[in-house]
């Protein structure tokens, strides 16, 4: 699991408040995550195989990050983000290798976003996520994919 | 660097919160660090596109050896990566026993490796879940595994084992779809293979090997075949002449693998 936990400069001034931070720090990451499996627990259902691989991590309002992901022209993917930013707005959205919006789908909804894609071609595509709207200065979120 | 590269895409991809994406962004934007973030997609992704294609003989595909003499971590790592993509071609071919058999070699590759811990439950699930035939279930263990394997890697340091693991179930993931390829060439079954930002991303983590890992014979050919697959999986069109050629490179290097 690729995992960018956020690192507060304050911290380091005191080793003792870094340990008894860093603990909910984990918990807050690891709550978005959830978010992201809790919204794709039901494409399950629809025969959907949700990957181990996941991302969790924490952005700024209106700060987007790309991942780049190697997917099969045959397959059906669904990406979905969550996070425990309750009011956050959030995106994720699927771009091919030159930079044209590839998904088939897409939505957002409370804490949650999905995209989905059927690749007309097998090759690298940029998986974008962002967070949009979030009354908090750092946003955690947590982001997983499936494919059937 | 990681800071940098959001801030920069904050400014590339501002689109409003109830609007519309940009139907086209500037990808130059995007650093070459990216390629950090690279997912090298499990074996079932592309077999369950060649299941659509086809009907392939998966049970051809299944190797009848397996390796009880272990060579250095490096080799190791590539094992237990080409083992856990054996598992996915066994979960195809609906065998329980190999799946057996893989789920406890998974276990013994692992503990090796001083990663015994991040497997035993899966590799106990894995076992539990051919019995039961639930292939689904299967399929998601030996995803498990292997995550958490890297993942345990990762912890102690050893992040570049972690990227051998992932490298050597590419290297027998390839080998599969090459085979099955080249027994029925289609366009569409050739266009799996279309992965050079994926092959790439392997050369460069080659390239950054410690020493110890980049002497070894074993990743060093790696490292040549790689280079050499390149160029023939970066066309729109992916030949039954290039499908043959990188089955026959791949499947060299297996056979270094699994006898060290």
């Amino acid at each position: 699991m690729k995992r960018k936990l956020p690192h507060p400069s304050f911290l380091a001034a005191f080793l003792g408040v870094l340990i008894l931070t860093i603990i909910p720090v984990h918990a807050v990451v690891d709550d978005a995550l959830s978010f992201a499996y809790e919204c794709a627990a039901p494409y399950v259902k629809d025969n959907y195989t949700v990957r181990e691989e996941a991302w969790a991590g924490d952005l700024g309002e209106q700060e987007a990050k790309a991942i780049l992901h190697q997917l099969f022209k045959g397959n059906d993917y669904w990406f979905w983000m969550g996070t425990d930013v309750m009011s956050a707005k959030i995106s994720v959205h699927i771009y091919d290798a030159e930079g044209n919006l590839a998904e088939t789908d897409s939505w957002q909804r409370k804490n949650f976003a999905a995209a989905r894609i059927k690749p007309k071609k097998s090759g690298s595509y940029y998986v974008v996520i962002k967070i949009e709207d979030s009354p908090t200065e750092r946003t955690h979120y947590g982001l997983v994919y499936g494919y059937r | 660097m990681k800071f940098l590269l959001t801030a920069c895409l904050a400014t590339a991809l501002s689109w409003s919160a109830v609007g519309q994406p940009p139907a086209k962004i500037d990808v130059s934007q995007f650093p070459a660090t990216m390629v950090d973030d690279v997912v090298v997609p499990v074996p079932s992704e592309i077999f369950s596109v060649l299941d659509k294609l086809g009907s392939p003989n998966w049970q051809a595909q299944l190797r009848q050896d397996s390796s009880d003499q272990l060579g250095n971590r490096a080799h190791i790592a590539l094992l237990l990566g080409a083992t856990v993509a054996e598992g996915f071609i066994a979960v195809q071919a609906q065998n329980p026993e190999k799946v057996k058999e893989i789920g406890k070699n998974v276990l013994k590759y692992s503990e090796a490796i001083g990663v015994r811990d991040a497997v035993i439950q899966h590799s106990n699930s894995i076992i539990e879940a051919a019995d039961k035939r639930d292939w689904n279930r299967v399929r998601s263990e030996l995803d498990r595994a292997q995550q958490n394997v890297r993942q345990a890697m990762a912890e102690l340091r050893d992040e570049q084992l972690a990227q051998l693991v992932s490298l050597g179930g590419w290297l027998r993931g390839t080998e599969v779809l090459t085979a099955i390829v080249r027994d029925d060439y289609s366009k569409d079954g050739a266009d799996l293979l279309h992965q050079p930002k994926l092959v790439s991303y392997f050369e460069e983590q080659l390239k950054n090997m410690p020493p110890g890992f980049a002497r070894d014979p074993v990743v060093k050919k790696i490292q040549t075949v790689l280079s050499k697959i390149t160029p023939l999986v970066s066309v729109d069109t992916i030949s039954l002449e290039s499908v043959k050629e990188i089955h026959g490179m791949t499947a060299e290097i297996i056979v270094l693998i699994m006898k060290p």
